[in-house]
C-alpha cells in the first residue's frame, strides 16, 4: 500500500511539475481545448487515484475541480480568469498536500482551509469576482507551494514567509535548460582558455608559485565542469515513473493481466533525451498491451501464463542509451502486414514475395498500417509507429523491431548521448583526428602483435585475435581517405563494440590519446554520412568529430549479426524467400575420423588436455579440469599423449566432448536440410559443397544428464566419516566442495552418502562404498592422500560404479 | 523595420542579400577540419570559442563543384534547427535597410541559383539576390524553394 501511495505522490507531483508549465499558457487562452483536456485528466486521474487510496482530502478537492472543468468542457460554464485561478489554486493545494504526505508529516494546511478554496470554485461559477486583495485564500495556497514548481509563473506569492513549510520544501529549483547551456559552454570556454595559457606558461617558463596557483585554479575549471555535466543528467528513472501505473490501467481496461518488469532505472541519460523519448516509449508500451499481449483466455488456450510479461530494459553502451520494451505476447502478425501493405498499395505481392522477415516487420513503421483488426481506445488509431520512428530519429536514434510469431515482440530504442562528457580516445587516421567513445572500444593492440593474425579471403579482411575471428576494416577505408604509407610505427588495432551486433575490429593509423569530450551533436550535414555520432571540441581547441562504432560498421558493410542475411543478396535470389538464416559453426574431425560440425554458440573452448586428465569409469569419462570433473564424450580406447577437447557449455554445467581436431569455423545455415534422429545428430547441413552431419547439443547435454541423473554421479554426495581428522576436514574437505561435490562431515548426514571416505580406521558401512585414503604413498590397499588425480578419479569411478 | 533590415555579401562573384534576422554574426573562421564522407559543400568544422561550426560553402552548393580554396575565411555565422553554422562568403559589403524591400524576380535566372532565390533586393542601385540560409544547409537533390 506504502509503495502505492508513494507512487501515486510521485506521479501526482510529476504531473503537476509537467502542467505547471501549461498553467501560463491556458491563462492566456483558457479556451485552449487541448490544455484544458490534460487539466482535467489530471484532476480526473487524481480523484480516481484517491478513491483507490482512501485519501477523502485529495478526493474531495479533485472531485469539485473536476466538475468544474467538466462544466467548461460541456461549455456550460466559461473560462474566465476567476474561475481558472480557483482551480489553480486547487491543483496547488493538491501539490502541497502530496508533498507532505510524501515526506510522510502531517499536512501544514488545516483541513478547514480547503472549503475556502472549493467555495471559491462555486463562487466563480456563480460570477462574482472573489480574489480581490481582500479575500485572502490565494495568497496562504501560493505559498505552500514550494519552489521547485512554479518559481516562474508566481514568485512574488512564494515570497511570503511561511518557514514550517518552506523548510521542509526540496532544495531544488527549476531551470530553463538553454541556460544551463550557456553555462556548460561558458565552461567549455573557460577551458580553452586554460589550454592556452597553460602553452603559453610551458613555453616561456614561469616560477614556480605562479605555477602552483595556476594548477589549483585548474583544477577548479575542471571540478566546474564535471559539476556542470551533471546538471543535465537524469536517471531514467524519471522515464518509467509513469509506466507502471499506465500498465496497471491499461491492464484494467483491456482485462489483460501483466507482470512488469523495469530494469536498468540507474542509467542516466541527458534530460532533455529523457523528456523526448518519453512519448514514444510510452506509445510502445501501450501498444505491447493492446496488441501484443493476449488476454488471459487466449494465453491459457496456447500454454502460457495468464499474466503476460513487459519488460524495459535501459543500459548504456558506448555512445547511446538503449531501450529495450519486450513483451511475451502473440508477437506481430506478418502476414497481416504485408496484406495490408499491398491493400495499401505501399508494395506489390511481388515486391512483399521478396521481402525478407524483417523487412516484413519493418512495414509497421509505415504510416497507417497497424495489424489490430480493430481499432480500439488504447492505440491503433492511425498514429502509430511511424510517428514513434519519426520521434526517434528525429533525435539521432534508432529503432528496431524483432517479433516472434506467438512468442513476443521485443522493441529496441537506440538514442545517442548529446551534450554529455564521455571518456573517449583520439584516433589518428591519415591527417585526420577522431574521437572513439572508449566505452565501445574493447581492447587495443598494435598489428605486429603476436596475438592477432591477419587474413585476406576473397576481399574480407579477417583479424584473428586468440581464435576469435573478427571482421577488419580500416578507418581510412571506410572515411574514404588515403592510408598513410610510410607511418611512424605498426597500426593499432581496436576491437570494437557496438550495439549492432558482434565486436568488429577497427584499425587506425594511431591512437593518439585520451581525454574526456563534450559531445554536442552534429549537424544533420555532417550525421548524414552515417558515421559521425556528434562534434566535440578537445583541449586543443580543434573541433573534432566523434566516431560511430555502429555506423561504421554499416558504412563498411560488416557482417556483424550472425542469424541475418542481407536483403540485396536475397533480392537477388528471389527463391530464397526465407532469410538464409546462418549460425556459426565449428567444423571438427571426430576421434573416428568424420568431419562434422557443432554450433560454436555451445563451444566455450577448445583445449589440449594431457591424457593423464582423462579418467574413465565403468559407464562413462570424466576429465579432471581444475579441480573439477567434467563429463567427457567419445572417451575411446586410446587417447594418445595429449587429447583435443570442445569445452561444451550450456550456461550451467559444462562436458567435455572429445575430438581429434579442429579444422574450421564456417557459417552454417540454421535450418538442417535433411533432420535426422540419430543420437547425438541434429541433421545434415550443406555448408560449401559438402554435406555435414550437424551435432545436436541438447542430445549431447541429455545425454551426460541422462548418465547422471539415476546414480547421481555429478554432484557426488562425498562422506567423511572421521570428524575429528584435521586432514580430512581442512583439506580434504574444501578439495571436495571445490570440486563440486556435496561433502558431509561426521555422522552421517540427512542425505544417504555415495561414497565414504576413511583415514586408517578401517570399517566397512553398509550405506556406500568407503575409500580409504592413506598417508603413506607406499600403502597399496589405501590410495595416497596426496594423489590428487587418483583420488579424484577413485571417488567418480566408486561412486559411478555403485550407481 | 528589421524586416528590410538585410546583409549584403558576395558569393561566386555574385551579390546576395541576407536578411539579418537570419545572421547571428560574421566572423573570421580559423582553421576548418574537413569532414569525410559528406557533400562537397559541407567544408568541414570550425570552432568559435566553445562552439563547433558547421561550415558550409555557398558557392559549391550552388555550382555543384568542389570547394576551391576560399580568398579569404569569412563565414555567416547563423542557428539552424538548434545547429550552428558558418556560410562562407567571398566578401562581406553592407548591413544596410533596403527600403524598397524584397521585389519578384526579374530576368531568366540561372537553374544553379534557381532553387536559392526567392527575390531581389536593391542596395546602392545593385541587384542582389535574395537568399535564405536554411536553403544551403539541406542537400542539394531535397533542396525546397526559397521562400
Amino acid at each position: 500500500m506504502d509503495e502505492i501511495l508513494a507512487e501515486f505522490i510521485a506521479e501526482t507531483l510529476e504531473t503537476l511539475e509537467l502542467l505547471s508549465g501549461e498553467v501560463v499558457a491556458w491563462e492566456r487562452d483558457p479556451t485552449d481545448k487541448a490544455r484544458l483536456d490534460a487539466f482535467f485528466r489530471f484532476f480526473h486521474t487524481v480523484k480516481g487515484s484517491c478513491g483507490f487510496l482512501n485519501l477523502p482530502r485529495f478526493e474531495r478537492l479533485a472531485h469539485a475541480a473536476e466538475e468544474v472543468l467538466a462544466a467548461i468542457r460541456r461549455s456550460e460554464r466559461t473560462a474566465e480568469p476567476a474561475t481558472i485561478t480557483a482551480v489553480l489554486a486547487v491543483m496547488d493545494r493538491i501539490g502541497a498536500l502530496a508533498r507532505s504526505a510524501g515526506e510522510g508529516e502531517a499536512p501544514g494546511i488545516p483541513e478547514a482551509d480547503d472549503d475556502a478554496l472549493l467555495d471559491a470554485l462555486q463562487l466563480a461559477s456563480d460570477g462574482f469576482e472573489i480574489f480581490t486583495p481582500r479575500n485572502t485564500p490565494p495568497a496562504p495556497i501560493r505559498e505552500a507551494t514550494p519552489q521547485p514548481d512554479r518559481p516562474v509563473e508566481a514568485p512574488p506569492a512564494i515570497a511570503a514567509d511561511d518557514p514550517h513549510r518552506r523548510a521542509g520544501a526540496p532544495r531544488s529549483i527549476r531551470l530553463p535548460l538553454s541556460l544551463i547551456d550557456q553555462l556548460m559552454n561558458g565552461i567549455s570556454d573557460m577551458v580553452l582558455a586554460r589550454n592556452d595559457l597553460a602553452r603559453r606558461m610551458r613555453d616561456q617558463g614561469v616560477d614556480p608559485e605562479l605555477e602552483g596557483s595556476f594548477e589549483r585554479l585548474s583544477a577548479n575549471v575542471a571540478d566546474l565542469r564535471d559539476m556542470i555535466s551533471k546538471t543535465r543528467m537524469q536517471r531514467v528513472d524519471r522515464l518509467y515513473a509513469a509506466i507502471p501505473r499506465m500498465v496497471r490501467d491499461l491492464g484494467r481496461e483491456l482485462d489483460k493481466k501483466v507482470m512488469l518488469d523495469l530494469d536498468g532505472g540507474d542509467v542516466e541519460m541527458d534530460r532533455e533525451m529523457i523528456e523526448m523519448v518519453l512519448d514514444p516509449l510510452t506509445h510502445i508500451v501501450r501498444n505491447a498491451l493492446d496488441h501484443g499481449i493476449e488476454t488471459p483466455a487466449e494465453r491459457r488456450a496456447v500454454g502460457k501464463d495468464e499474466a503476460g510479461r513487459l519488460r524495459l530494459v535501459a543500459r548504456q553502451s558506448g555512445n547511446q542509451i538503449m531501450i529495450e520494451v519486450s513483451d511475451d505476447g502473440r508477437g506481430i502478425n506478418r502476414a497481416a502486414l504485408v496484406e495490408k501493405a499491398i491493400a495499401a498499395d505501399l508494395c506489390t505481392a511481388a515486391d512483399a514475395a521478396l521481402m525478407s522477415e524483417a523487412d516484413k516487420l519493418a512495414l509497421i513503421f509505415h504510416p497507417g498500417l497497424s495489424t489490430a483488426e480493430r481499432v480500439t481506445a488504447v492505440s491503433g488509431r492511425g498514429v502509430g509507429m511511424d510517428v514513434v520512428r519519426a520521434n526517434i530519429e528525429q533525435i539521432g536514434g534508432v529503432i528496431t523491431v524483432d517479433s516472434l510469431p506467438g512468442r513476443g515482440t521485443t522493441i529496441t530504442l537506440r538514442v545517442p548521448l548529446t551534450l554529455t562528457i564521455i571518456p573517449g580516445l583520439i584516433v589518428r587516421a591519415g591527417a585526420h583526428y577522431f574521437a572513439m567513445p572508449r566505452g565501445n572500444v574493447v581492447e587495443l593492440l598494435h598489428d605486429n602483435s603476436a596475438m592477432v593474425a591477419i587474413e585476406q579471403v576473397g576481399g574480407a579482411r579477417i583479424a584473428t585475435i586468440r581464435g576469435e575471428r573478427h571482421s577488419l576494416v580500416a578507418l581510412e577505408d571506410v572515411l574514404g581517405l588515403p592510408i598513410a604509407i610510410d607511418p611512424p610505427g605498426p597500426r593499432t588495432l581496436m576491437v570494437v563494440r557496438s550495439s549492432g551486433g558482434r565486436p568488429y575490429v577497427l584499425g587506425v593509423q594511431s591512437v593518439e590519446s585520451n581525454e574526456e569530450l563534450v559531445i554536442r551533436p552534429a549537424s544533420p550535414a555532417v550525421t548524414a554520412a552515417g558515421v559521425f555520432a556528434g562534434m566535440t571540441l578537445p583541449d586543443n581547441g580543434q573541433p573534432m568529430l566523434l566516431l560511430d562504432a555502429a555506423g561504421i560498421a554499416e558504412v563498411a558493410g560488416l557482417p556483424l549479426r550472425d542469424a541475418e542475411g542481407q536483403s540485396a543478396l536475397r533480392a537477388a535470389a528471389p527463391e530464397a524467400e526465407k532469410p538464409a538464416e546462418t549460425i556459426q559453426a565449428l567444423m571438427y574431425r571426430e576421434r573416428d575420423g568424420r568431419q562434422r560440425l557443432i554450433p560454436l554458440s555451445v563451444v566455450d573452448r577448445v583445449e589440449d588436455l594431457p591424457a593423464a586428465r582423462l579418467v574413465r569409469t565403468g559407464d562413462g569419462a570424466f576429465v579432471r579440469i581444475e579441480d573439477r570433473l567434467l563429463p567427457a564424450l567419445n572417451a575411446g580406447d586410446d587417447p594418445g599423449a595429449t587429447i583435443k577437447s570442445l569445452r561444451l557449455h550450456d550456461g550451467h554445467s559444462q562436458i567435455c566432448y572429445l575430438i581429434d581436431d579442429v579444422l574450421d569455423i564456417v557459417a552454417a545455415p540454421a535450418r538442417l536440410d535433411v533432420a535426422l534422429r540419430g543420437p547425438r545428430i541434429a541433421g545434415l547441413v550443406m555448408v560449401g559443397d559438402a554435406q555435414y552431419e550437424m551435432i545436436d547439443p541438447f542430445a549431447i547435454f541429455a545425454e551426460v544428464a541422462r548418465a547422471a541423473a539415476p546414480g547421481g554421479v555429478r554432484p557426488i554426495r562425498c562422506h567423511i566419516a572421521d570428524a575429528e581428522d584435521p586432514w580430512m576436514r581442512n583439506i580434504l574437505a574444501p578439495l571436495l566442495v571445490q570440486a563440486g561435490h556435496d561433502v558431509s562431515i561426521g555422522e552421517t548426514g540427512h542425505v544417504a552418502p555415495d561414497v565414504i571416505l576413511r583415514g586408517d580406521t578401517r570399517g566397512g558401512s553398509a550405506d556406500a562404498p568407503v575409500l580409504v585414503l592413506s598417508a603413506d604413498a607406499a600403502d597399496a590397499s589405501a590410495i595416497y592422500r596426496y594423489d590428487r588425480v587418483g583420488l579424484m578419479a577413485a571417488i567418480a569411478r566408486v561412486a559411478g560404479s555403485a550407481a | 523595420m528589421t524586416d528590410t533590415l538585410f546583409l549584403f555579401a558576395l558569393v561566386a562573384q555574385t551579390p546576395i542579400a541576407v536578411r539579418a534576422g537570419e545572421v547571428e554574426a560574421v566572423v573570421r573562421l580559423g582553421e576548418i577540419v574537413p569532414v569525410p564522407l559528406v557533400p562537397a559543400h559541407v567544408r568541414g568544422l570550425a570552432a568559435l570559442r566553445s562552439r563547433v561550426l558547421t561550415v558550409i560553402d555557398m558557392e559549391a552548393q550552388i555550382s555543384g563543384a568542389a570547394p576551391r580554396p576560399a580568398p579569404s575565411m569569412l563565414a555567416i555565422v547563423a542557428d539552424i534547427a538548434g545547429h550552428s553554422y558558418g556560410f562562407c562568403v567571398d566578401a562581406l559589403s553592407d548591413i544596410c535597410h533596403a527600403e524598397m524591400g524584397v521585389q519578384p524576380m526579374r530576368g531568366r535566372i540561372d537553374p544553379a541559383w534557381a532553387p536559392f532565390v526567392g527575390g531581389l533586393v536593391e542596395r546602392a542601385g545593385r541587384s542582389h539576390l535574395l537568399v535564405t540560409l536554411a536553403d544551403f544547409v539541406a542537400t542539394p537533390a531535397g533542396t525546397p524553394l526559397a521562400a
